[in-house]
């Protein structure tokens, strides 16, 4: 169904080619998964199969890419409206109409449907995705999973046989994901639609796909089952990693694949966190009866807890649980309603900013919301004068964390993790020792979630005191001396981590399922005997 | 039997309607008449406005009349042509002012009867005509009427479909980087304006590219095949449409005919949607809802009409 | 045949289109003794709306790709949101300075576009339709027009005054133009400071400067020049350099012809 020969492409010189000499094919009615670190050019790729590459993102580009027989060289996205479906990172950044009917006629109507098509087409969609009950519906009134219903139906109602996702479950959460996997696995499977899928959280897609293409980021493509590309893949999901780790003779896809391999492995198993040399441990931050809320509304209820220097805690609990209003509570950012905060150096809460700067600091969910000059050095520059600091502070925390960044880029075409680690080394830059971290995974691959997790736990063993909100278990695990659970504004006891990632907790790490084992959270605890 | 809400009719039913009554109040000299619209108006308002949030806004078009009304009054109080023939009702002590450059101003002083009733009387022919754009622009959805334009304006309707749906996700994106910068210690003062809106806005850049595509690949800007002769009537009529409203203006003002003026304003508005058909020609798509007038919407629109041949037969 | 722009078409009916504009802003001024003001008052209200749309459909139609009509969608969002936040700060317009940045990057028709949407979807959200909403809509679109056929200069700090100095000027006249709208309503006929039939244009001129010095406009318009001055001096070089990078992210925006 869709065939690429000898595709290059790239923004500037020869050199710098974003995709050189791919070579693929997608068989009619499989799916396939485009995988890839952060950066490498996956997204590239899928937009090569429909013009978007290079009509929306500018570059140039050579060699040939079918679909369906046919070469789209040359061609706008639009000629290929009729052929190839596709939906955005994000669907509800990417809705035009008011209401779930204006999306599904949408594309129909530009194409010029007659009215008749257009309702036959609709009742299609509406059958396959169940979206009759909604069809009134404004779009912005959906959850996460409807709108990524939504937008597939949208992408398929003119009879396209093609679809082209970009990160369909990253934003979603695990039961929505599931729904929408499956709806994809019939389409391919009953309606012989393509689907190519580009994805980092691969473990939610592994065991739907039928080819695996792998965009390495150098440029190169390679194709092949997911036993030939899994084996030494380094952007992979846990279990793949211990499969690889311990050599087992096929890489497992699912736990109930990795069971008997596990049952047959002889493992050492380390201790999860390193002992901190210089125990600290007095407490960095108390608050006591925390109250916090917009308005009338208390969205932090009660709260009680305390954290030590030289530990990180992990904040967790479901959407709209309180993790952010925490957070800015913590950071006098919002106004307490009742209750105190307390740390050696007073309450931050009356300090002025730039004294409160020095004690405690975070980086928000969008790192980049921080960052608004146009090149590196700049903000580092800012950053060395706002703190009234000695030339080159900043920049030398950065390299620290992350080795370096060229100064002359511009911050926003960084990648997650370095727009990340540049936020931190400015936010560190004043030396406060308490740092706050929410969501800090979004994004990110599992390299750079393995880089941001020795950056932290560096920080840790340095003395500081950090909390961060996140519901990637699996990161938990590689991070945190104890779990500080958030539900409806309520924090629940705090636990250790091995209790609440643990094989008996409701969000078990896939290691902790595997083992059934207290002690054993996380791949990186697993040795070869 | 109920009367059916606003939205169940045509969106530009309620536009035909409140121009129509403004008309009628503008071409009136009776202040009874100009109430009784006034009264018609909010009558509309109170019996067909719906739940949602664009029908609440009678509060702010009553309250705007008003100071529409009082500030016509007030202005023709204080700066007023004294006319000793005429009878007074109000006598204030003059002032009098040199603005400098040769301007010279007297305020206050005596009020005659005839002009304060012609103050009042202009308020409230413009209080009508405020009130009428108010209950069709309160009565008719916006975003239904969106969906009504002529395909001629659908790129300019899709930009602000767009930005309609955009807005709140921006608020709160602004927002949050406001707060962000908080967290950086930096001050919230005006200073900080661009390094607000500079992350809002390559955000809404970026956005923005993700929405293209997305239009993009479901074919949005396919054309169909246009004729030569379809660009040049749209052509025409076009600057057609334009002289003759150029032409129109200067009659009307130069006092040098109602008629002939009249006369180009009709042209002007038959070439405009000449022009706008044959605009409409040139794309490939087709509507899936197609909001039809009705009986109900055309019994609205008579009663509009019926006005103003009523009032246009009493004054004559 | 697709529908393509003709540059000479194009002058020619913004021209009659501006020239027709001005005399429905500025017909007080000289009016004559035999016509009725009641009727042009009314006579303008419709005709307006029909000339914004015939401009908007020139501008628009069939000339403009989904990434333009994207970033319009965007742009208006971000200017109508700007708007309404700033509404709550002591008068503070904010409106323009977006406007006039983004026309002088994306063209003199991008500028005319948002113009005009920025306005109407500002009084959408805020539901401050009335029926100034088309006049405003024009003169701002009209701003946006100027903006973009400023001449490209290349140190960011020349265009940085080149939009400052139009900024003061352009947003200036807006507030006149506005004002002189306002005149016959709220003024009427046969005060002092209302406009005379038949009268000088000078005579009027004056009476309406009285006019906008007792209503306390001209001080409202000042301070509409003053903070879009200020704020594009404070944003222009962050956002000029935004919306380049936007633009030339290769073969996003190509300037409209």
């Amino acid at each position: 169904m869709i065939r690429v020969k000898n595709l290059n492409f790239g923004y500037g010189s020869s050199e710098e080619l974003v995709l050189r000499h791919v070579n693929l094919h997608i068989n009619s009615g499989d799916i396939a998964l485009i995988c890839g670190p952060t950066g490498s050019g996956k997204s590239s790729l899928l937009k090569c199969f429909n013009g978007l590459v290079p009509h929306f993102t500018g570059g140039t580009m050579s060699g040939e890419v079918l679909v369906n027989g046919k070469a789209i060289q040359g061609r706008q996205p639009r000629q290929l409206a009729e052929t190839i479906g596709y939906v955005n990172q994000q669907p509800e950044g990417s809705f035009v109409g008011d209401t779930v009917e204006d999306e599904l006629v949408y594309g129909m109507e530009q194409l010029g449907f007659t009215r008749s098509k257009m309702q036959g087409q609709l009742d299609w969609v509406c059958r396959r995705f169940d979206l009759g009950p909604l069809l009134e519906r404004n779009l912005n009134q959906l959850s996460g999973g409807q709108q990524q219903k939504v937008a597939i139906a949208a992408a398929l109602a003119a009879g396209q046989r093609v679809l082209l996702l970009d990160e369909p479950t990253s934003a979603l959460s695990p039961d929505a994901a599931q729904e929408v996997l499956a709806i994809l696995r019939d389409l391919a499977k009953n309606d012989g639609i393509t689907v190519a899928i580009v994805e980092h959280r691969i473990e939610r897609v592994l065991d739907l796909v039928d080819t695996v293409i792998t965009v390495h980021g150098d440029g190169s493509v390679t194709q092949g089952s997911k036993q030939t590309q899994f084996t030494d893949y380094r952007y992979a999901p846990p279990l793949v990693e211990l499969s690889q780790k311990l050599n087992w003779p096929a890489i497992a896809t699912s736990l109930e694949a990795a069971l008997p391999h596990w049952d047959s492995s002889k493992v050492t198993i380390t201790e999860r966190l390193p002992e901190v040399s210089e125990k600290t441990p007095d407490v960095a931050l108390r608050v006591e009866n925390l109250t916090a809320g917009y308005g009338n509304g208390d969205v932090i209820k009660n709260a009680n807890f305390a954290l030590n220097h030289s530990s990180v805690t992990a904040l967790m609990g479901p959407n709209g649980s309180g993790k952010t209003t925490l957070l800015s509570a913590l950071l006098g950012t919002l106004k307490l309603k009742f209750g105190t905060i307390s740390t050696i150096d007073g309450n931050p809460v009356h300090m002025k900013p730039e004294r409160r700067l020095r004690l405690i600091t975070a980086v928000p969910q969008q790192a980049s919301d921080l960052l608004f000059l146009n090149t590196v050095s700049k903000e580092l520059a800012e950053s060395d004068k706002f703190g009234g600091l000695a030339n080159g502070t900043t920049a030398r925390i950065l390299e620290s964390l992350t080795g370096r960044i060229d100064p002359q880029r511009h911050p926003r075409d960084l990648s997650a993790g370095q727009q990340l680690s540049l936020t931190l080394a400015i936010q560190l830059a004043n030396g406060a020792k308490i740092l706050l971290l929410d969501e800090p995974t979004r994004g990110l691959d599992y390299q750079a979630k393995h880089r941001l997790a020795k950056q932290i736990i560096r920080l840790r063993n340095e003395g500081h005191c950090l909390l961060v909100s996140s519901h990637d278990v699996e990161f938990v695990a590689q991070i945190a001396d104890r779990v500080l659970e958030i539900n409806q504004g309520q924090i629940k006891a705090t636990s250790s981590t091995e209790t609440a990632l643990g094989p008996n907790s409701p969000h078990p790490t896939q290691l902790a399922s595997l083992s059934q084992s207290n002690n054993l959270l996380s791949v990186g605890q697993v040795w070869p005997a | 039997m109920p009367l059916p809400k606003a939205e169940n009719f045509h969106p530009t039913t309620w536009w035909i309607l409140g121009l129509l009554l403004a008309l009628t109040a503008s071409m009136s000299t009776d202040p009874m008449l100009m109430v009784s619209i006034c009264l018609i108006n909010v009558t509309l308002l109170l019996v067909f406005r719906g739940e949602s949030n664009w029908a609440q806004s009678l509060n702010f078009y009553l309250a705007l009349a008003a100071i529409v009304i009082v500030t016509r009054v007030v202005f023709r109080v204080i700066f007023n042509f004294s006319d000793p023939s005429a009878p007074a009702v109000l006598q204030l002590p003059a002032i009098e002012l040199n603005l400098g450059f040769g301007m010279k101003s007297s305020l206050l002083g005596r009020v005659s009867a005839q002009a304060f009733f012609s103050a009042l009387t202009d308020g409230f022919r413009l209080a009508a005509i405020i009130l009428s754009v108010a209950s069709a622009n309160t009565l008719a959805n916006p975003r239904k009427l969106l969906k009504a334009t002529p395909g001629a304006l659908y790129e300019v309707a899709t930009a602000v479909v767009i930005a309609i749906n955009l807005a709140p996700q921006l608020i709160a994106s602004l927002l949050r980087v406001r707060q962000a910068r908080q967290l950086r210690g930096r001050s919230k003062g005006l200073s900080s304006l661009a390094s607000i809106v500079t992350p809002a806005l390559e955000d809404t850049i970026d956005s923005s590219l993700a929405l293209a595509a997305s239009m993009d690949t479901r074919g949005f800007g396919r054309k169909g095949q246009v004729s030569s002769t379809t660009i040049a009537i749209s052509r025409t009529a076009t600057a057609l449409a334009l002289l003759a409203a150029v032409l129109g203006i200067f009659f009307l003002l130069s006092g040098s005919g109602n008629w002939l003026a009249a006369l180009a304003f009709l042209i002007t508005i038959g070439a405009t949607s000449i022009s706008l058909r044959a605009t409409s020609k040139q794309g490939l798509r087709s509507r899936f809802r197609v909001i039809k007038f009705q009986g109900k919407d055309l019994a609205v629109i008579s009663f509009g009409i019926a006005t103003l041949a009523l009032s246009m037969a009493l004054g004559a | 045949m697709t529908l393509k722009k003709s540059p000479w078409f194009r002058l020619l009916i913004t021209s009659l289109s501006g020239l027709a504009s001005l005399m429905m802003f500025a017909w007080p001024l000289f009016i004559s003794v035999g016509s009725e003001p009641r009727y042009s008052q009314t006579v303008f209200l419709i005709l307006m709306p029909v000339l914004l749309v015939l401009l908007l459909v020139e501008y628009s139609a069939g000339g403009i790709d989904s990434r333009q009509i994207a970033l319009l969608g965007v742009l208006t969002a971000l200017n109508a949101v700007i708007r309404m936040l700033g509404a709550g700060t002591a008068g503070i317009e904010t409106s323009f300075f977006l406007i006039i940045i983004s026309a002088y990057v994306f063209g003199s028709s991008f500028g005319f576009l948002l113009g005009a949407t920025s306005l109407l979807v500002s009084a959408l959200l805020t539901g401050g339709i009335g029926p100034w909403l088309p006049f405003q809509m024009m003169a701002a679109a009209l701003l946006g027009l100027l903006a973009g056929s400023l001449p490209k200069v290349k140190s960011t700090w020349l265009q940085t005054a080149n939009l400052i100095i139009f900024a003061f000027v352009g947003s200036f006249i807006y507030g006149g133009l506005m004002t002189l709208w306002n005149w016959p309503f709220l003024a009427g006929q046969g005060s002092t400071v209302s406009y005379l039939p038949g009268g000088s244009i000078a005579d009027n001129l004056s009476r309406f400067i009285q006019y906008e010095i007792f209503t306390g406009g001209l001080v409202w318009d000042l301070g509409r020049a003053i903070t879009t001055s200020v704020l594009i001096l404070l944003t222009a070089p962050a956002l000029l350099a935004t919306l380049n990078r936007a633009a030339n992210r290769a073969g996003f925006v190509k300037p409209l012809v």
